[in-house]
């Protein structure tokens, strides 16, 4: 049997969890004998093969319209989405913002922060997301098979799951590897 | 006690009649697991996590509040039991800001605790976001209504450990908001904060300011049991400690005069106190206080007490051993010694009161002390008396904190009307201070045969110092005069300068204050929290002070250095 392909992405994200990833160390090698790496924020692939990979991860919460579109397409193309992560998994502390309205969160970013200089009060709409009403978490837009939980999950954490799955069990999280934090 | 026999998950238990669920199981070594529930306060059933399968019941059962029958059959731990607590446990979840990875109560944290225990990995329903304001209006701990989880224990705790009544609810649902009193600013309201509601909140809604986010896990925290030195009470403290510092005080349930009640003397104001400590003894040469090694400022001490016509006089917060200690050596140099505060009137032949009898009797007179003043806790028991229906009766020529709660308010004039209607109670208590004259109290020993009497000590070991010998003291002229200060607040140390007479003056004390300027002689003392000995409380109990943290360098315990000093004479 080959190797299995994995894809995975950052949405509205800190990218503490893939730096949780790499925190496997050189268990990453052993990886590596049993995982292909695809599409990844590490290779800078910016879509998950079209033809579909069998294990998908998603961190950070969905908080604009690229981000739906990439959840989407995730989805789409992974036949196990692993939802990684608090803001992943529950919104996280991307939820911050769902208690402002949209209009006055861009306008505090873009016009009123202090070090900005934008006299004509311009919110870009132009090529980038769009703000959605609220950040989301993961399975508010897509399905999700495995959840973990953490803010980041531990390598060991991360460890467990993956091996779980490369062992063909769905990964049941508790004790150490359960943590919200 | 009639027993009942019931069967949990199929094994046959003797429980006692009029016992819940609940308390049968975990008398049977059966765990149920719980969030409103606390061992301090009354079952309120609410929070739904107890629920268990109870044969012939249409449905589930919250085990907290239901009491057991003969022959009942109840299964703790079935299917339907499990998945009905995980849902529970997600309707909470739904309804409020649960987040995990910034609140400072995680680690320690009963709901999260129990979302670890049923492994939730991920919330099945939707939140609603709805902005919650804090309130951050009290000094020493913050509400936080985006992590309530509604169980009310606050509001249980406030009622019936405090008596105060602050705590309530508006709106209902999970739209309901704790609020104090008529929904003002907590920092605008009655509340008196003693802290009992941060301690049982089972979540991070209450967030005490000066502790958050230093360290809350449960490997991460040592508790050490000892006995709070703020008021002659003597209330049962644990403190909690990380690295060698004070993290915390918590009450001890059900240990001490008050049974786990603390005031905000005690659990909040001495972390907060803020002056400079002394770490070295000082010795004043050219007008200045100079650091000196302990052999030369003893040495110093020991010859000057030789010299005779020394004066002691001790404040009374200090451990028995001090005191002792302190009196001996003053002894040993044929001078006097005394304590500071006023003695209690000496009511010959009554019965003492414990100072949970305060909130069993029926009618609690209070004379010649304000208890909310500075023995707050026996003015919150007078408060519980008070919720039972019990009179208060203050006789009191000034405004007391109890006047709200008399029943009658007289002054010492017209103590008869009082006394006139404890004869007619059954259980009175007599609270009584300092200030009776000499025919209240004879009123008040016309009450010996029915009262029982408690009398609120001003020192907080008054009683300790007065077994030492150390009554209180007279300014008289010396050529030394010791001065055992402790942790005296400004206030106090500066009531001692009144026994400085010009001679040579030896200040033992903790931190720094104006009292310094009068010193000769200074000797660091430790604080409450580095204290190793027993004080000995106003119900006349032996309580023991042990040390949290150790002393900084430099700082020597009272006894040790009195002892030494001794040895010197």
């Amino acid at each position: 049997m080959g190797k299995i392909r994995l894809a995975t992405d950052w949405l509205d994200a800190c990218a503490g969890c893939h730096m949780s990833l790499l925190d496997i160390d050189d268990r990453i090698l052993t990886l590596l004998e049993h995982v292909e790496l695809t599409a990844t924020p590490i290779t800078d692939l910016k879509h998950p093969p079209e033809e579909g990979v069998e294990v998908g991860i998603l961190t950070g919460a969905v908080s604009n319209t690229h981000q739906i579109e990439a959840a989407k397409e995730m989805r789409e193309r992974c036949q196990i989405l692993i939802a990684m992560g608090d803001c992943a998994v529950f919104g996280g502390i991307c939820t911050m913002r769902n208690f402002f309205p949209k209009e006055e969160l861009l306008r505090r970013g873009y016009v009123e922060t202090e070090s900005t200089d934008n006299p004509e009060g311009i919110i870009p709409s132009e090529g980038v997301g769009l703000l959605t009403d609220r950040a989301m978490a993961v399975d508010e837009v897509v399905p999700v098979d495995v959840y973990l939980p953490g803010c980041p999950p531990s390598a060991d954490a991360i460890w467990f799951v993956v091996t779980e799955l490369l062992a063909g069990r769905k990964p049941v999280l508790s004790g150490e590897v359960l943590k919200y934090e | 006690m009639t027993t009942v026999n019931i069967t949990i998950n199929g094994q046959k238990i003797t429980a006692q009649a009029g016992q819940t669920v609940l308390q049968a199981a975990r008398a049977a070594g059966v765990d149920i697991p719980t969030l409103c529930e606390h061992p301090a306060l009354s079952a309120w059933g609410g929070c739904r996590m107890c629920l268990v399968e109870i044969a012939k019941q249409a449905t589930l059962q919250p085990a907290c509040t239901f009491p057991v029958s003969e022959g009942m059959e109840v299964w703790t731990d079935s299917e339907k039991v499990i998945k009905t607590r995980q849902f529970v446990l997600e309707l909470i979840f739904s309804e409020r800001n649960h987040y995990c990875m910034y609140c400072q109560m995680s680690g320690d944290c009963e709901l999260q605790d129990l979302a670890y225990r049923y492994q939730l990995d991920h919330w099945t329903y939707n939140r609603t976001y709805e902005p919650r304001l804090l309130d951050a209006t009290r000094k020493y701990f913050v509400y936080e209504p985006n992590r309530c989880i509604l169980c009310r224990r606050c509001v249980r705790a406030c009622s019936e450990i405090a008596a105060n009544h602050t705590l309530g609810l508006k709106f209902r649902g999970s739209n309901s908001m704790i609020i104090a009193d008529h929904d003002v600013p907590f920092g605008e309201s009655t509340c008196v904060e003693c802290g009992t509601c941060l301690q049982v909140c089972p979540t991070g809604a209450l967030i005490d300011t000066r502790s958050a986010y230093r360290y809350r896990g449960k490997h991460d925290v040592e508790r050490v049991n000892s006995t709070c030195m703020q008021c002659s009470v003597g209330c049962a403290i644990s403190a909690v400690t990380h690295d060698n510092h004070v993290i915390r005080v918590e009450g001890t349930w059900h240990e001490g005069p008050s049974g786990g009640l603390l005031c905000v003397a005690g659990r909040f104001e001495p972390l907060y106190d803020a002056r400079a400590r002394i770490t070295s003894p000082l010795v004043r040469q050219d007008g200045q206080l100079k650091p000196a090694a302990w052999e030369d400022a003893l040495k110093t001490i020991a010859g000057k007490l030789k010299g005779g016509k020394a004066l002691g006089v001790a404040v009374s917060n200090t451990t028995d051993e001090a005191l002792k200690a302190f009196a001996d050596l003053l002894a040993k140099a044929g001078g006097t010694a005394g304590r500071l505060e006023p003695a209690l009137p000496v009511l010959d032949g009554v019965k003492p009161a414990r100072v949970s009898d305060v909130a069993e009797a029926d009618l609690v007179i209070v004379a010649g002390t304000d208890p909310l003043a500075h023995h707050r806790v026996v003015g919150y028991f007078a408060k519980r008396a008070f919720d039972r229906g019990a009179r208060i009766v203050v006789i009191d020529d000034n405004e007391n904190g109890l006047n709200a709660y008399a029943y009658l308010v007289c002054s010492t004039a017209q103590a008869g009307e009082a006394i006139a209607l404890a004869k007619n109670a059954e259980k009175p208590v007599v609270i009584y201070g300092p200030e009776l004259n000499d025919a209240l109290k004879k009123a008040l020993l016309s009450l010996r045969d029915s009262a029982a009497f408690l009398g609120l000590e001003p020192g907080p070991n008054a009683r300790g110092a007065a077994a030492a010998g150390l009554a209180p003291a007279a300014p008289t002229p010396a050529n030394v005069v010791y001065l055992l200060a402790g942790e005296a607040s400004d206030d106090t140390a500066a009531e001692l300068s009144a026994y400085v007479d010009g001679g040579f003056t030896v200040v033992q004390a903790s931190r720094q204050s104006p009292l310094l300027d009068k010193a000769d002689i200074v000797l660091p003392a430790p604080i409450w929290a580095e204290q190793s000995g027993h004080v000995t409380t106003l119900e006349g109990a032996s309580a023991a002070v042990r040390p949290a943290v150790a002393m900084p360098a430099g700082v020597r315990g009272e006894a040790e250095v009195l002892k030494a000093l001794a040895e010197m004479l």
